[in-house]
Formats: C-alpha cells, structure tokens, sequence
C-alpha cells in the first residue's frame, strides 16, 4: 500500500486500501483481520470527522455571535446562514444513514464470503477424504482376492480379478457416500420449503446443512 | 490575478475541509433548490470530489498546458449530469459565499474580485468545452440491456445497446449509472472493440457493499435501461509501435485489455501478444472460455490463466506479477496492465525490475472501491 502524505485521510480511503499480498509461503497478515482493522479504523475516523465538523461549526457560532453581535438583533443574512447550517445537519444524517446502511450490506457480503469460502473448503477435504478412503477399501478388497484365489499368480486372469474387486469395492464406497450425500440434499430442500412456507427464510439461519456426507 | 492571495484565501477554507464542503452544497441547494435532484442522496463522496478539484485547480492556477485540459474534461464530463451553462453563476456565488464565509474578517471587497475573476475564467473554459462536446455527442447516452451473465457469484458480464452509436477507442471506459441507483456513476471498461451492431460489454465485480456494482450484478436484467457518459480513458494500443506486445489483466480488468486485442486483430499485421489472466480462484477466470476461442482463431496470440490463492490448481500458480516473468519473454515489447491498484503496481515493479522502460508500460487502475 502506498500513499503520498499530502493526500487526506478520509475513512473510504482507509476502507478501500489495497495491501501487496505476500508471495506463498512467505509470512504475511491475514488478510481479514487487515480488513477489519482498517474498517474499525475507518468507522472511527468518520465520527471523529463527524464530530470535528460539528465542533466547528459551534466555533463559528459561537465566534459570529461574538463579533456580529446577540442573536436578537440579527441581520437577514445572518438567517440564511442559520439555514446553511440547517440544511448541513441534515445533509450529514443522511449521509450518515446511508453509510450505515453500506456498512451493514458490507459486512453481510464479507460474512457471506467467508462462509462460502469455508462451505468450499470443508467439500473438498471431505471428496479427498471419500477418494482416500474408497482407494484403501478398494486395495485391501484386491489384496484379498489376490491372496485367496488360486489362479496363477501375476497372470493376466489373477490381474483382471483384482482390478474388478478394486474397482467393484470403489464404486460401492463412492456409490454410498453419494447416496447418502443425495438424501442429505433432499432433507436440506425440504427444510428450505418448510422454512419458506413459514414464510420465515430471511430471519432464519442457514438451510444449507453443516455436513453434506 | 494575485496567484498568492487566492492559494492563501483558499486554504483558510480547505482547512476546514468537508465543513467547507458542506457550507457550499447548502448554500447552493437553499438558492437553487432545483440543482438538489442532480445530486446523490449521501454527499460525502461528492464533497471529497468537490474539494480535490478545487485543491488541483489553485495547485496548477498558473500552469496553463495542464489546467486547461483539466477544466475542458472537467466541463465535458459534466455534460452528462445535466449541467448547463446556467449552472455555472450560480455555483460560483455559492463558491464565493463559502469562501467569504469561512474567511471571516480575512475577506475583503478586493480579494472577492479576484475570485470572481478566476471562477470567470474557469467556468468560461468549462462551458466552452461542453458547448464544443455538444456540437458531436449528446450529454449521455441510454443503453438497453440485451445481456446479462453471471459467470460467477461476484462478476456479470453485461452485453448493452446504447440507442444511439457511441464512438470510442478501445481501452477506454465510461461512467454508468443504473436506474436502480439514480445519480451514482462509476468507471467501467468497453470490453470489445467497435462493433457493427454498436454492442457494448461490460464486466462488473461486485464490491462488497457497493451500491453500483451490486445493482448491475444482481438487480439490473435484459431490458433495463442504463444511462453512459462520455468515453474517457488515455489506455489505448499504440498502432505505431513495432514492438510486441504482453497483457497483464488481474480479474474484470480484463476488460479494457480484450477490447484492446480486438482492435489489434482489425490491423493488416497484428503484434504478437501475450495475455496473463489472473484471478484468486480458477472460478473466478470467469471469460477463459472466450479468451481460449480467441487464441484458437489468432495465431498471434495466446492465453495464460494464472490462479493465486488455489493451491491445488492445475496450471500456473501466484500472482500475475509472480507469472508475467516467469511465461512471458518481456525484451523489446510493450506492456498494458489492467486490475486492482494493488495488482497493477506489483506487475509494473516486476516488469521494471525486468529491465521494462517505462514508457513502454500502459496502465490502467481500476481503484475498486465503491461508496
């Protein structure tokens, strides 16, 4: 991340900062919590902005009606000025608002990445898993073929019988782990439509169930 | 003009940076409220805006060969928020009230005549500019959308028809605006050349909480309208240069990059060119499908996806700094570079370390930061 020191701070600045990420395997920070810190950093900055203009807006008050005279004999202009003001505050509650709201949003999509991210991860050790554990049933099945039947051994009829034995075993495990990831599919479905039809989806926690095998 | 009293006069003002800001946008909306509705409802981004082009402005106030330049853009761009030559009175006696005001005791009859000379000049050279504009292009363009493709969960690729031909380099971008989000306006990039049709794709990455790039991804469809403003943007492929070619695209910064070989294969004898495609996850190279067909069709190109955060992904791993010059022969070629800032500055500090000049790099920085 760079910047040139002239440059202000203003808190989407602090928001949007991209950091060079580190090279695999080189130690680096994570990359959430830079994020989070920088948002922290950047909701902070904007009250006391916030609050800084606020403050001085006080000061010209306060500085106006000491050189300008008491409120009761105020000029017309000095009314239009009231108004500036007036219509200020309200600008920055509005903007207020709608960063808030951004905020919220934001912090809905990051969480919802996050979970996806880790949904992903969790799929794909649980298929390296299931391939692992289908190759070792498959290999003690081939082996046991190989040790109990009586053709020759290493002839290509005793080859072609371990290989089917390792395969029929591998597509047994797989087929099971299928099977039961498909029933956990439907039960996810219908507890989705049961939810819908309780007109409660939004409000409720996530139908996608933990652990899909 | 005294340069120095106006520099002095407004940084009494800029110190109070957007209280400033804020004074000004009152001020004009309580004399001409009917400006309010050309505006977005939340003013903090506008404000920031508002303040750097006024900094730049005094910055460079004796510097003709940039100033000029900047105001004529800045009167142009203006053109498609419905600006008008009446504005500009308006907004400079709101500038003046504001400068007044925060002023206090500092400001004289004397130095209100100076500002009113200066904003004289510049509203001049900005209305010039647009009155000129206007003579060749309308203020902004309507577009219908006629495509619209999720390839991932965070990019759409969006095909549109503006009503009217928009002509442009390819490289450039135009800003957007959505019906479903009126008054905000963002950067993207032509992804094709010119074509007979008028057709033009964008490629959009949803930003987290962005309110723009949210709503082309998820609310915009066929048949919705979008609203394009002038084509701007300095990337474009230098057709005199003898040199070969390499592409350097981190995610939807492709975009200008691939409207950039097409215009290359509309020449007699296109360069050679080597794109690198990056992107965190091998999902997420959301137009490989596409780039892979044009490689098959043009012999002088080709296509290597890169992946940076996937560590069991098949072909090249790291970013597309770590793979530009480990794939690419680099000597004696020109570089375009399009993505995150991030991306973008660590492919031009590989290529520079690579002995790249300089002048042979083309950039463009896609902030990817959306309020």
């Amino acid at each position: 991340m760079t910047h040139a020191n002239s440059e202000l701070v203003t808190p989407e600045r602090v928001r949007s900062a991209a950091f060079t990420p580190t090279r695999l395997g080189r130690r680096g920070l994570d990359e959430a919590e830079v994020r989070s810190f920088c948002e922290w950093v950047s909701d902070g900055l904007g009250r006391l902005l916030n609050d800084n203009s606020m403050l001085q807006a006080e000061i010209l008050r306060l500085r106006q009606r000491l050189l300008g005279g008491h409120g009761k004999d105020a000029k017309p202009e000095d009314v239009h000025i009231q108004a500036v003001h007036l219509l200020s505050r309200a600008q920055q509650t509005a903007d207020r608002y709608v960063a808030d709201a951004q905020q919220y949003s934001r912090e809905l999509a990051v969480d919802a990445h996050l979970r996806r991210d880790e949904i992903v991860r969790e799929a794909k050790v649980r298929a390296s898993m299931i391939l692992e554990e289908a190759h070792t049933s498959a290999s003690e099945a081939a082996d046991t073929v190989r040790a109990t039947n009586d053709l020759p051994p290493a002839s290509e009829q005793q080859e072609i019988q371990v290989e089917l034995a390792y395969l029929r075993t591998f597509s047994e495990v797989c087929r099971t782990h299928l099977r039961a990831y498909m029933e956990s599919l439907t039960r996810s479905i219908d507890e989705w439509e049961r939810a819908e039809r309780d007109g409660g989806l939004a409000a409720r926690g996530s139908v996608i169930p933990k652990q899909h095998v | 003009m005294d340069e120095r009293r106006l520099k002095e006069s407004f940084a009494r003002v800029a110190a109070y940076g957007d209280e400033a800001a804020l004074f000004f946008y009152s001020h004009l909306f309580l004399g001409h409220p009917e400006v309010r509705d050309m505006f977005p409802v939340s003013m903090t981004v506008q404000r920031d805006r508002l303040l750097e082009a006024l900094g730049r402005i005094l910055a460079e106030v004796s510097n003709h060969d940039t100033l000029v330049p900047f105001l004529q853009g800045l009167g142009r761009d203006h053109r498609k928020f419905g600006t008008l030559a009446e504005h500009y009175p308006a907004v400079g006696a709101s500038l003046l009230a504001t400068l007044a005001h925060f002023n206090g005791t500092e400001w004289s009859e004397d130095l209100a005549g100076e500002w009113t000379e200066a904003y004289t000049v510049i509203a001049q050279v900005m209305t010039e500019a647009a009155a000129e504009d206007g003579t060749t292009n309308p203020p902004s363009w309507q577009a219908t959308v006629v495509g619209h493709e999720r390839p991932t969960m965070d990019i759409a690729v969006l095909r549109n028809a503006p009503d009217a031909p928009v002509s442009y380099v390819p490289g450039q971008s135009v800003a957007v605006e959505c019906e479903a989000r009126p008054r905000l306006w963002r950067y993207y990039s032509m992804a094709n050349a010119p074509r007979p049709d008028g057709t033009i794709d964008f490629h959009v990455r949803v930003i987290d909480g962005g309110a723009v790039s949210t709503a082309l991804a998820r609310s915009v469809s066929v048949g919705s309208r979008l609203r394009l403003g002038p084509p701007v943007g300095a990337l474009k492929l230098d057709v005199n240069s003898r040199r070969d070619v390499v592409l350097a695209a981190g995610s939807t910064g492709l975009a200008p990059l691939k409207a950039i070989i097409e215009r290359a294969a509309g020449l007699g004898d296109p360069p050679r060119m080597d794109l690198v495609f990056g992107a965190r996850t091998a999902a997420e190279l959301y137009d490989l499908a596409d780039l892979e067909k044009m490689a098959a069709q043009w012999p002088w190109l080709t296509v290597t996806p890169a992946v940076s955060a996937e560590v069991d992904y098949r072909g090249e791993t790291g970013t597309v700094a770590d793979i530009i010059g480990r794939r690419v022969p680099l000597a004696d070629r020109d570089a375009y570079i399009c993505g995150s800032s991030a991306m973008v500055a660590a492919t031009v500090k590989r290529l520079q370390s690579l002995g790249m000049a300089q002048d042979h790099i083309y950039v463009e920085d896609f902030g990817w930061s959306e309020s």
